[in-house]
């Protein structure tokens, strides 16, 4: 959801961020690292990572999830609050409460590497500090399912793990390459994916968003708000999607397609009228730009395209 | 002439003695240290008062000794929580004295250093420097780059501050006067019309609206030695200033008819003191965003306890004001890294309210 | 030797004209009473005097030299004004603020002299206000808070003394009271004294000289038994008045309703 929410100011800043960060996809080749390396990460800074880290602090879930898909779980020394995949991480002492990054605890880690998120998550304050001590810092910010790839090799290359990245994202390749086939050639409808609606105020996919772009992978037309996923009700009802996602009744289960249909306005869309309204409990591997992601993707094509998986 | 021909005491002309003086601001002087201690010691990871001793008697006092710390325990103390404790004690000493100032100037015991405008203005400033690189993205570098040590958010709401109370003053200005009513009605104009184009930023803040949020309830949770180095010799300038100009400010409590009978340029006073007490403000603003109450209760209480002599009130207030601040950062920090400004709203208004109770009750108030 | 000369004073506020060629000379020790009407210009001119306000023509000369050429500290050192009222900030002691009436001497960064001390302490025994020294400025009566004004006025050492109607608030006894320090002092510490009376009765009994303004320029000046007629009052004041005779000889006007 968080990373969801918002097109990508840091990366168009610094034009294709992941392209220099996998200079090697075929890195594998070479069994260990050689030390000192320096990495560019997604927001177009270079970082020099002087030995392999054996400790390492993330500051968001999806970060976490690259860690210990990567078989580098045990050196995690600092994760959230919100953690919560794979389940031993809910043992890692937490560096971020409530979203707030405690500078202290990370520092008291001592770790050798620091995985940040990108677009505000990490706020800037918090990424300055940390680089002014001198501590490795990656800011890891994907914009696409190719940009999950590119940010799983990199961390992979940083943490001396490449090879194991390259199988990774393999895998997560060949099974969207066969979401892709599956939703080929179907009709693509107009899908509204609604992230929050609180006090009239419509939240789905931003333009250019993350969630966007898995939208038009798993075979929708994305409709979409502002650069914020702002967007407003004569909006939406003048796009009409055909089907609306409800991936905020994954947290709220007063959320469901009778709801929708009850709330002034809404009744003239297409997806209300058609009875087209699902509710998304998949909502945080869709929304988490992490391993499991391909995960998400299978479930918003499942979703949009149930023809095409029976 | 009924009076005896004895000669009067020394107490007959009255003021604040030496001995009152040295009683006030010791003990201000010895608060100040035991809250520098503990600052010092407590946060969110443990680390014991002695290691802490020790890693400041090596790095401040330079005394070599064998490291029983860890490499983390000593970035915590001497990079994290020392500048923080004493940004938190520059910003509360620089928004009480210039509190002081203003309600002498303003001859108004509610008044508080954003009250003509700095804080609008520093708001605007800093939302500015916080949204502008998501807007236009093309900014994103130039907000990562420091500029002497300090970010983007700290120049913009230093001169935000600033540039806002020189508008307000010269359009209250009439006839080579200011009149305070003019000033502060101004002030109230001027600050509606930033506010509005803060809550607009607010709005299409998206991501950066924590940071924003942060930023207008007081956080000194991006302290650093830089941004220290920057505000302390600003705060220190004006403070000394402002000071030496106790005669005046006293003056200046018997109406501004009376001080230029009694030999000060009023005009010119109001405007130097103004530009002071801004510059101080502005300042631990660009360091802290927009704390509020320790501008308006310290110099309150203080002028209850000690008296209304500037001579003491003023450097009382700058001491007692940097304790009560890092006190309640200090909170801040051990409560989750809350804004400190929510802490001494939620100390800072239920005290006054009983103050101003009890200053109703008490006799000839 | 004349410690203030106004010469051919004009001064305006805005459009509207209120002195137009006022010119007036005090000597050294002398008493004069201001007397007009109200809006006849009497307060401007004080505050002329003072410098608080600046002329629009003409000029007022303090020890020979223009009002607007002294600093303000330097002319604080030789005029010193007692105002009909005055809010004296609360939390201060009167001992307090009769120092602050130093100011302008001030030579000391913190401290006091002893040039100050005895001033303050010369000044409060002059006001017969020296046992009110040690009380909150808050806790006085009109007639104590009167005396520590004057006081204040006192500390600041000055040549010339400039009233304001200092009256306005007392009742008779207190009025008399004050009036006869004044005097007293003007005796005592050669003070020159400018003061801007209401009651004729009270400028008769007390001011060797009067100077009555009338639409903005001085009417008439001279001894009161000379000045204040029957005609003047009438011509000045709008009122009617019948000349009486004292007991002891002398003359006085007894004003007549309707």
């Amino acid at each position: 959801m968080l990373a969801a929410c918002q097109a990508a100011p840091l990366a168009t800043a610094t034009p294709s961020p992941s392209a220099s960060a996998t200079p090697k996809p075929s890195a594998s080749a070479t069994p260990a690292a050689a030390y000192p390396l320096t990495v560019t990460d997604d927001a177009g800074r270079a970082v020099t990572i002087a030995a392999e880290p054996t400790k390492i602090v993330s500051l968001a879930p999806s970060n976490t999830e690259v860690v210990c898909a990567l078989d580098a779980c045990d050196r995690l020394v600092g994760v959230t609050d919100f953690d919560d995949y794979p389940p031993q991480v809910k043992d890692v002492p937490k560096v971020v409460v409530q979203a707030v990054p405690d500078v202290e605890k990370i520092v008291a880690a001592e770790p050798s590497l620091v995985l940040a998120a990108g677009n505000q998550q990490t706020p800037q304050a918090v990424l300055d500090r940390l680089e002014s001590l001198g501590i490795p810092l990656l800011v890891l910010y994907p914009q696409t399912l190719d940009g999950v790839y590119a940010d799983i090799e990199l961390v992979g290359r940083a943490i001396g793990v490449s090879e194991r990245a390259a199988t990774l994202t393999g895998e997560m390749r060949q099974r969207a390459d066969a979401v892709a086939q599956a939703v080929a050639g179907a009709a693509r409808p107009r899908v509204f994916y609604e992230v929050s609606v609180y006090q009239g105020v419509i939240y789905g996919a931003g333009t250019d968003s993350f969630l966007a772009s898995m939208i038009e992978l798993a075979g929708g037309e994305p409709v979409t708000g502002d650069a914020t996923g702002v967007i407003q009700l004569e909006n939406l009802v003048s796009a009409d999607p055909q089907l609306i996602l409800l991936g905020d009744a994954a947290y709220d289960a007063s959320i469901t397609a009778k709801s929708v249909a009850a709330r002034p306005g809404w009744d003239g869309i297409a997806a209300v009228k058609d009875a087209a309204v699902k509710p998304m409990p998949d909502d945080l591997i869709i929304t988490r730009p992490g391993p499991r992601i391909v995960d998400g993707l299978e479930a918003l094509a499942r979703a949009i395209h149930p023809e095409s998986f029976e | 002439m009924r009076a005896a021909a004895v000669p009067a005491p020394r107490s007959l002309v009255g003021g604040p003695t030496l001995t009152r003086s040295a009683v006030v601001l010791g003990s201000g002087l010895v608060l100040l240290l035991g809250v520098l201690v503990l600052a010092v010691a407590l946060g969110s990871v443990g680390i014991g008062i002695d290691d802490t001793a020790r890693i400041l008697a090596h790095r401040l006092l330079g005394i070599p000794m064998a490291r029983t710390w860890s490499p983390g325990a000593e970035t915590i103390i001497f990079d994290l929580r020392l500048p923080r404790v004493l940004s938190a004690m520059l910003v509360g000493a620089g928004l009480a004295s210039a509190g002081t100032v203003f309600q002498a100037l303003l001859r108004n015991p509610m008044a508080d250093p954003y009250l003509i405008g700095t804080a609008a203005g520093a708001s605007l400033g800093a939302i500015v420097g916080i949204v502008a690189p998501i807007l236009v993205p093309a900014l994103v570098l130039g907000a990562g780059t420091a500029w002497l040590g300090i970010g983007l958010v700290q120049v913009l709401a230093f001169a935000g501050g600033l540039l806002t109370v020189l508008v307000v003053y010269s359009i209250a200005r009439s006839g080579g006067g200011v009149h305070v009513v003019t000033l502060l009605l101004t002030g109230y104009a001027i600050s509606s019309i930033l506010a509005a184009a803060v809550a607009l930023l607010m709005f299409v803040s998206g991501r950066a609206l924590g940071a924003v949020f942060a930023w207008l309830m007081g956080s000194l949770a991006a302290a650093s030695w830089p941004s220290l180095a920057f505000a302390t010799p600003l705060v220190a300038i004006a403070l000394t200033l402002l000071v030496l100009r106790w005669r005046r400010l006293n003056l200046l409590l018997l109406g501004d008819t009376a001080a230029a009978h009694l030999g000060v340029d009023v005009e010119r006073e109001k405007l130097v003191l103004t530009g002071l007490a801004t510059l101080a403000t502005s300042a631990v603003v660009a360091v802290s965003g927009t704390i509020g109450f320790v501008g308006l209760v310290v110099p309150h209480v203080l002028r209850l306890a000690i008296g209304p002599d500037h001579r003491l009130l003023l450097p009382a207030s700058a001491l007692f004001g940097a304790s009560l601040l890092a006190f309640a950062d200090l909170g801040a920090r051990l409560a989750g890294g809350i804004p400190v400004g929510i802490v001494t709203a939620l100390i800072g208004a239920p005290f006054f309210l009983w103050l101003l109770r009890r200053a109703r009750v008490a006799p000839a108030a | 030797m004349t410690l203030l000369r106004v010469a051919d004073l004009h001064f305006a506020y805005g459009r509207r004209p209120v002195l137009r060629g006022v010119s007036l000379a005090v000597e050294r020790g002398e008493l004069v009473a201001l007397l007009g009407t109200n809006g006849s210009g009497k307060t401007t001119l004080l505050r002329l005097v003072a410098g608080t306000l600046r002329p629009s023509g003409g000029s007022v000369f303090v020890e020979g030299r223009p009002v607007g050429e002294w600093s303000r500290p330097e002319l604080a050192r030789r005029v010193a004004v007692l105002p009909q009222q005055l809010e004296l900030p609360p939390g201060f002691r009167v001992g307090e603020v009769v120092e602050m009436g130093r100011a302008p001497h001030a030579r000391r960064l913190f401290g006091r002299t002893e040039d100050d001390e005895r001033a303050v302490e010369r000044a409060l025994r002059d006001a017969d206000a020296l046992e009110l020294a040690q009380r909150p400025v808050d806790k006085l009566s009109g007639g104590e808070r009167q005396r520590v004004l004057v006081a204040m006025a006192l500390a600041q050492e000055p040549q010339l003394l400039l009233l304001d109607e200092p009256t306005l608030h007392l009742d008779v006894a207190h009025q008399l009271a004050l009036l006869s320090t004044i005097d007293r002092l003007r005796r005592s510490r050669e003070l020159t004294v400018v003061a801007v009376l209401h009651d004729l009765g009270m400028a008769a009994a007390f001011a060797p000289r009067v100077a009555v303004l009338h639409d903005g320029a001085v009417v008439a000046q001279g001894p009161p038994s000379e000045i204040l007629s029957v005609q003047l009052v009438r011509r000045v004041f709008g009122v009617r008045a019948d000349q009486a005779r004292t007991a002891d000889g002398g003359r006085h006007l007894v004003l007549r309703p309707g």
